[in-house]
């Protein structure tokens, strides 16, 4: 039901549209309605990729192109009737998003672009070579509609508007579904969605299978429509551009960017050819170019974003006074968890969880862990202290298989586990934090903290449950439903403990999770894990300042330049003149009250 | 829609609506004017060969509308309705679509200067009936079964055909001897693909030629230093040059010269007019192209004297292209077309072009103004253009030249 009402607008559109296209009877405009739902289509499926996982493609026409070429080819060469062709140029194009995929998604950012970039112009290459410079589609005067071709333009145009539909569709629900979610986290920190149990290159992997079926089922329509095919205009630059141009004028990153995109630019293109175009021919382009720029620099992410936020606003200025009461109200919950007593006893000598031995990396001549050895208790917090730079975060780097190290083991439950990727890790119970905070911008409190329950949960359902559960246990229920951008320091450390929280994780790493907080705030947070080691969960904190932590650990592993200089009970530790030497200099070690 | 709504067929796309069209109406007395459209590329990288065209157009109307319009509609005049068509196929293909929705009084039309832009367009006057005639070479064009598209220029695989031999004669006549051995450089442009494929499985074995150097580039040509290279080291009697893009020619002539294969040491020949286009006097010298031939489907020529210098006075053109003068021609085919019809109609107008017989061709070289089953016209021909003294001069067939051939020798 949720979801039916969520892809109601996209219905009522799609009949709106198709209504007016049927009163249509002019071929010329009945064309531009025809090309609107294809680009639309085109944009959706860059957006697919591009838009929920950041990783920008220059190339989808390599899709396209393979789509459009399959309708033309299969024609001419095997008399396939396009209705067979489309479905087999979306399993094509799904084939050679895989292929793509694989060696590309080594890369990132503007690596991965560049790369993208070369394929269709690869591919251009090679359909020149072959001799396929310009392919037409036969005509088939005996049996047009066996082979999709109307007399009537208008079914083009309904055709496209149920393929875009359809494409809406499949959109909105990989939204709603764990896919989405994962799709988005990568965009918003991969490193952080891999911490937190998703397995990036699986899901990317989909993502640029399933935009490359649907480019090229598209592309494969398209060549329908156009009935020339040259490699220009299907694997050329132009082409990928426009997939890009649509999705990023309308709004990236949602299913109604690409639709408002295509919808206002090519009328707009087709109007200025026609209009303009015919007065000062070439003045098209430059005002088409134009009104991008504009576009773009008033609204960066798109016209859906930039108009949503303004409704947004709106709509928060006037419910205000309801807002602001809300928080009041609900102030004793968080309270709650900040007034539990402090009693707890030392687990020292309990079973050990986590072994850590002999554990080094190096950059180049720096050796940022050497030899590091120490034993993680059930249901311990232990501290590890030490000064900046003495590989803190690269230790726990190689805990939770960011990094591999050069030697040593890392044995979760008696199994070593060096050297496996962060997900997996993830998987064995293990969730982290990070010290300079990952969120998802974008994405509200509790779907961030959402990302961090798939690895637990078998359906949306029961993820959602975990996730809500997680944002309870530190006190965020309230504000769930905030976007992440909006919220303070600390209740961005809390979410971040949430996230990690929601995967269930026997062991949990906190790196620096007290770092700018204040006095007040820092109690909270230290309330916070202290409960959750009441609960059973085993905790490694990482921290250079030492007040807040000898009030919180049961015991310290002390490192400076990579290695362990002393380990053992805050008492003894805080006493230890190696420990005073780390981290204030030799001359302090006179002073140190013995 | 009849030209009092001309307003109605410049709103904007939403507004489909106005669409809803009165066609029909006022069809029933003779118009006063016959529309007739030319769509090329006026935007976009090819713009400079559209231009061309649309100048051609222009002064065919022109000269039609002086004397006296056309006869058979009581001296009806000729207007014309220009179209971009862009620098894409799916421009293209877009254009075309409008032309027939909007401009729905066409009798026929002429274009569209790069054969995909070609193809898409007839694709679509296909359907809506218009007749359209085109200096387009592509053979795919006419092999399509269609029954509007009407192709003045010989097509690709003919060119060479016809081409090839003449030029041999003439290297014997003018020489002494015949080559034997030929060199070939060409880009992989669908023109250059046809006429090599023409050249290899046929030709080349009818002349008795020996294919010592084949080398293809993908435009833009980056650098021609290792195609020479191996030209030079070959030694051929003949070099096949083909390029399609002003910069590959000018680049691929500058190191001819260079490597001192130029002004004759092996005697140069190319396939389209892009060797003799106006541009390439900007970028290469007088001396670099000298003596250099191509085969081209149409050329300024004898008997244009008049049109060649109103071209000069009025647009600045140095020289008359095949582009020009099709443009030019494809107008007086299209009056005599209506005058056969005898009515502004474009089923008429397309019948008159399949029935046509009209003898002699001034316009276009060799043949009828007759077309065969297929659209294509009966006896096309081809002219071999030869830069002489910085002017790029029709010398074949001789009651077309401008001047007499001289075959480069070497010295």
């Amino acid at each position: 039901m949720r979801q039916f009402r969520s892809l109601l607008p996209a219905i009522v559109f799609t009949i709106a549209y198709a209504v007016v296209s049927l009163s249509v009877t002019n071929s010329y405009y009945q064309l531009v309605l025809t090309l609107v739902p294809v680009w639309a289509v085109f944009g959706l499926s860059w957006n697919l990729l591009s838009g929920y996982t950041g990783l920008i493609s220059f190339g989808h026409a390599a899709f396209f192109g393979i789509g459009a070429y399959t309708t033309a080819l299969g024609q001419i060469y095997f008399d396939l009737s396009p209705w067979l062709l489309i479905p087999i140029a979306a399993m094509l194009g799904g084939i050679a998003g895989l292929l793509v995929g694989f060696p590309t998604f080594r890369l990132q950012g503007h690596y991965f672009a560049l790369a993208m970039l070369a394929y269709p112009l690869a591919i251009l290459y090679v359909f020149e070579w072959l001799g396929f410079q310009e392919v037409t589609l036969p005509m088939k005067r005996d049996a047009p509609i066996a082979y999709m071709q109307f007399a009537d333009p208008r079914i083009y145009t309904l055709l496209a508007l149920a393929i875009m539909l359809a494409t809406i569709i499949l959109t909105r629900i990989i939204e709603q579904s764990r896919f989405g979610m994962a799709l988005l986290a990568i965009k918003q920190n991969e490193a952080a969605a891999e911490a937190a149990g998703i397995n990036t290159l699986a899901w990317k992997l989909r993502a640029i299978t399933l935009s490359g079926a649907i480019a090229a089922a598209i592309g494969a329509f398209y060549a329908q429509v156009l009935l020339v095919v040259t490699p220009q205009s299907v694997f050329g630059m132009l082409v990928s551009a426009q997939a890009l141009t649509v999705a990023m004028f309308g709004g990236v990153g949602t299913v109604w960017g690409p639709v408002i995109g295509s919808v206002i630019l090519i009328p707009l293109a087709e109007t200025l050819h026609a209009e303009a175009g015919a007065h000062i021919p070439g003045i098209q382009g430059v005002i088409f170019g134009f009104a991008i720029i504009c576009v773009i620099l008033v609204a960066p992410e798109g016209l859906f974003w930039k108009l949503r936020d303004l409704l947004r606003r709106r709509f928060a200025k006037q419910t205000t006074p309801e807002a602001s009461a809300a928080p009041q109200a609900l102030q004793p919950a968080t309270a709650n968890v900040t007034a539990l007593p402090v009693a707890r006893r030392h687990a020292a000598a309990s079973e050990v969880v986590l072994e850590v031995r002999n554990l080094s990396r190096s950059f180049g001549g720096l050796k940022a862990v050497q030899n590091v050895s120490f034993k993680l208790h059930k249901n311990e917090i232990l501290g590890i202290i030490g000064p900046n730079g003495a590989g803190k975060t690269t230790l726990f780097n190689l805990l939770n298989g960011f990094l591999r190290p050069d030697e040593g083991e890392v044995v979760i439950d008696g199994r070593n586990m060096s050297g496996e990727r962060p997900h997996t890790i993830c998987e064995a119970g293990i969730g982290r934090t990070f010290q300079v905070m990952r969120p998802f911008l974008r994405m509200s409190i509790l779907d961030n903290v959402v990302v961090g329950a798939y690895v637990r949960a078998k359906t949306e359902d029961e993820a959602r449950k975990l996730a809500a559960d997680a944002v309870a246990r530190v006190g965020l229920s309230d504000v769930a439903d905030r976007v992440a951008g909006e919220l303070s320091t600390k209740e961005l450390r809390l979410m971040e403990l949430a996230r990690a929280l929601a995967g269930q994780p026997r062991i949990l790493l906190l790196d620096e999770t007290l770092a700018g907080l204040g006095h007040g705030e820092a109690d909270e947070v230290v309330a916070v894990i202290r409960q959750l080691a009441r609960d059973g969960i085993t905790i490694a904190i990482i921290e250079h300042t030492m007040q807040a932590m000898v009030r919180l650990v049961d015991s310290f592993v002390v490192l400076d330049h990579g290695a362990v200089i002393t380990e053992g009970e805050p008492e003894v530790v805080t006493r230890d003149n190696r420990v005073i030497e780390a981290y204030l200099g030799k001359k302090w070690v006179a002073h140190a009250p013995h | 829609m009849n030209k009092n709504n001309k307003g109605l067929t410049r709103r904007t796309v939403l507004s489909g609506a106005a669409a809803v069209g009165f066609s029909g109406l006022a069809r029933a007395q003779q118009p006063a004017e016959v529309k007739v459209g030319l769509i090329v590329p006026l935007s976009g990288i090819y713009t400079r060969p559209g231009q061309v065209m649309k100048m051609g157009a222009e002064m065919g109307i022109d000269h039609i509308n002086k004397q006296g319009g056309i006869k058979a509609l009581g001296g009806a005049k000729m207007k014309l309705v220009v179209i971009d068509c862009g620098d894409t196929t799916e421009k293209a293909k877009n254009a075309a679509q409008r032309m027939v929705a909007q401009e729905t009084d066409l009798v026929a039309a002429t274009g569209a200067y790069l054969s995909s832009f070609t193809l898409a367009v007839t694709e679509v006057t296909e359907r809506a009936e218009l007749p359209v005639l085109t200096l387009s070479y592509s053979d795919l064009l006419t092999e399509r079964g269609f029954k509007y598209i009407f192709q003045t220029a010989a097509p690709a695989s003919r060119q060479s055909e016809l081409g090839l031999p003449t030029l041999m004669k003439l290297a014997e006549s003018a020489s002494g001897k015949r080559p034997k051995t030929v060199a070939m450089l060409m880009d992989n442009t669908a023109t250059s693909i046809a006429t090599a494929k023409a050249l290899k499985e046929k030709l080349f074995a009818q002349e008795g030629l020996q294919l010592v150097v084949e080398e293809i580039w993908t435009p833009p040509l980056s650098d021609a230093t290792p195609l020479i290279q191996k030209v030079r080291s070959a030694r051929p009697d003949l070099l096949l040059f083909m390029p399609n893009a002003v910069s590959d020619a000018k680049l691929g002539l500058e190191k001819i010269n260079e490597f001192g294969l130029g002004q004759g040491k092996i005697p140069t020949v190319s396939f389209s007019i892009t060797i003799a286009e106006p541009d390439m006097l900007q970028s290469v010298s007088t001396e670099a192209v000298q003596g250099i031939m191509t085969i081209v489907a149409n050329w300024g020529s004898k008997g244009q004297e008049e049109l060649i210098a109103e071209l000069k006075a009025k647009y600045k053109e140095p020289w008359a292209t095949q582009n020009v003068v099709s443009t030019y021609g494809d107008m007086w085919l299209m009056k005599e077309a209506l005058e056969k019809a005898g009515k502004a109609d474009r089923q008429a107008v397309a019948q008159a072009f399949r029935t046509m017989d009209a003898g002699p061709s001034k316009y276009y070289p060799g043949g009828q103004l007759k077309f065969d089953e297929k659209g294509r016209r009966v006896g096309a021909g081809v002219v071999i253009v030869q830069w002489q003294n910085g002017v790029p001069v029709t010398v074949y067939p001789p009651e077309l030249a401008q001047a007499t051939p001289f075959w480069p020798k070497k010295s």
